[in-house]
């Protein structure tokens, strides 16, 4: 390792190069979000767009300013996130156990290979109204549905993940005598690892699709309920900044899930 | 020297698919003795793993018996270091799948580690060795169950040429060291003659015996580097290429 002062002039330049690149990329990235939210406000003010139906960030603003001293803020953020996490933990927990299920028995993977596949295809937004008669109009029926809409997904990706694994890693535990239990907790479950994130990832986004929807259809709080009476009531400005926290919402989760990846792989730096 | 350490008698394989049947191996017979390294060569698929396989009871034969007396430590193409686990974790993972006391093959595995240099290495993940300490390593976790006849299934094949003859010579030195019986698949003919005590070169599938070469040298005890240079070496290397250059022609 080389330390600060012996540096070559090259690396120096290289290091330099670099660093500026990097602060150019996020400067424009500022640069647009603030570009596009001037534009906005800008068109409002002058009439060239309609606010009725567009709003406008000083009006986001103040709506933003108003759900949150009136205390409902984090009751919608939070229900929304709370529905998510549920839906979507049940969903890999459910799918992952599923799947050692079928990796464990090739019968039972290959009756199950076409359901998993017609199910995997149904857009399960359409299961929505059957679970709301069967669950009641509530948190059970939208947590339901995030947990469907990840499940089916999770369970062929961690099947092919496990599946993947190499054959003489297996063969190498067996040589040492390893039952199937040992093969799965010492290498297909670890060497899945990276399927796992990888599903983690695709099912935070899909659980909040599945809890947005199912707001949508029943519930009396959330983002989802928030956009849709929002819609109903034709307050373009509730909508709209409930659509800007599902945004940063979303955003924070993926940044979760990609702070435990990195915390996960540390054998892979 | 005279005890047999594995008898296989007779062995024939047949593998199903859906495709059909194949003959792998028929009536195949040798034995091993303590102590000696015999390697088995042949054309390539010719079923020269599949005779390890048997041997280390992860397949069963269709016909003929194979008797083996004492532990077996198998050794496969590439070292499979896992790589979520440290160097000193994937040693001790045959100890672990077989429920042995851990502390004692702990104390045993660092010693091994120590012995053979990789002792600061211990806590490292796979990734941050060579491909030569990898091999080490791999051997290590081989060892550290006790066994006392080692199968090499190609066991250097994913290293580079030179790294491959000083890991050779490594692997050898230590196994003699340890007093271990080795069977060696093996495509690199010049490789299994510098490493044997015995050579069986096999025909084409389905795999007969063709012959079994005596490897001996003027000066025994040597080194498989030493012994490449051993006047007796090109003899070997031309009378086993003969018969391997057989069957080539034929196919």
């Amino acid at each position: 390792m080389s330390t600060r002062h012996d540096l070559s002039l090259e690396r120096h330049e290289y290091l330099k190069r670099t660093r500026q690149q990097k602060l150019l990329v996020l400067l424009a990235q500022i640069i647009l979000l603030v570009l596009f939210f001037s534009c906005w406000e800008l068109a409002a003010r002058l009439r060239w767009i309609d606010p009725f139906l567009t709003s406008q960030p000083s009006r986001i603003l103040q709506t933003l300013i108003a759900l949150y001293k009136n205390g409902s803020l984090y009751v919608h953020i939070g229900t929304t996130i709370w529905e998510t996490f549920v839906g979507f933990t049940a969903g890999m927990i459910g799918g992952i156990l599923i799947a050692i299920v079928l990796w464990w028995s090739n019968f039972l993977a290959r009756v199950a290979d076409p359901y998993l596949v017609v199910f995997n295809a149904l857009p399960k937004v359409a299961l929505g109204p059957i679970l709301i008669v069967w669950m009641g109009n509530g948190q059970p029926a939208i947590i339901a549905m995030a947990l469907l809409i990840s499940i089916i997904i999770t369970i062929i990706n961690m099947l092919h993940g496990f599946r993947s694994v190499d054959e003489d890693k297996i063969k190498l535990l067996k040589t040492f005598g390893a039952t199937r239990g040992q093969v799965l907790c010492k290498v297909v479950l670890p060497a899945s690892l990276s399927s796992v994130i990888s599903a983690l990832k695709v099912n935070v986004g899909l659980s909040l699709v599945g809890v947005i929807m199912g707001e949508f259809l029943v519930s009396r709080a959330g983002l989802g309920y928030l956009i849709l009476y929002g819609s109903q009531v034709f307050k373009m400005d509730t909508v709209m900044t409930s659509v800007i926290i599902l945004a940063a919402t979303a955003a924070a989760m993926h940044l979760g899930v990609a702070w435990l990846e990195k915390k996960l792989l540390k054998w892979q730096q | 020297m005279t005890t047999p350490k594995v008898e296989v008698q007779n062995i024939g394989v047949k593998f199903q698919t859906a495709d059909g049947e194949t003959e792998a191996i028929r009536d195949v017979s040798f034995s091993v003795l303590a102590g000696e390294f015999v390697s088995i060569v042949g054309p390539s698929g010719c079923g020269k793993s599949t005779i390890l396989n048997i041997i280390s009871g992860l397949l069963k034969p269709n016909t003929g018996q194979v008797r083996v007396y004492g532990r077996v430590g198998y050794m496969l193409q590439r070292d499979h270091l896992f790589e979520w686990r440290t160097v000193l974790k994937n040693c001790l993972l045959g100890p672990e799948v077989q429920g042995q006391d851990l502390k004692t093959a702990r104390e045993n595995v660092k010693m091994l580690l120590k012995t053979y240099g990789l002792n600061e290495f211990m806590h490292h993940y796979p990734n941050q060795l060579s491909g030569g300490m990898r091999q080490r390593a791999a051997l290590i976790r081989t060892l550290a169950v006790n066994p006392d006849i080692v199968l090499l299934d190609e066991a250097f094949s994913a290293l580079d040429y030179q790294t491959r003859l000083a890991v050779v010579d490594e692997v050898w030195t230590i196994l003699k060291k340890e007093n271990k019986t080795a069977i060696i698949v093996n495509h690199d003919i010049a490789e299994a003659i510098s490493m044997s005590d015995r050579i069986i070169v096999l025909s084409r599938r389905p795999a007969v015996v063709k012959n079994i070469y005596q490897i001996r040298f003027a000066q025994p005890g040597n080194t498989p580097l030493e012994n490449r240079k051993d006047e007796k070496f090109r003899h070997y290397f031309n009378a086993i290429w003969k018969e391997l250059d057989v069957h080539v022609d034929q196919a």
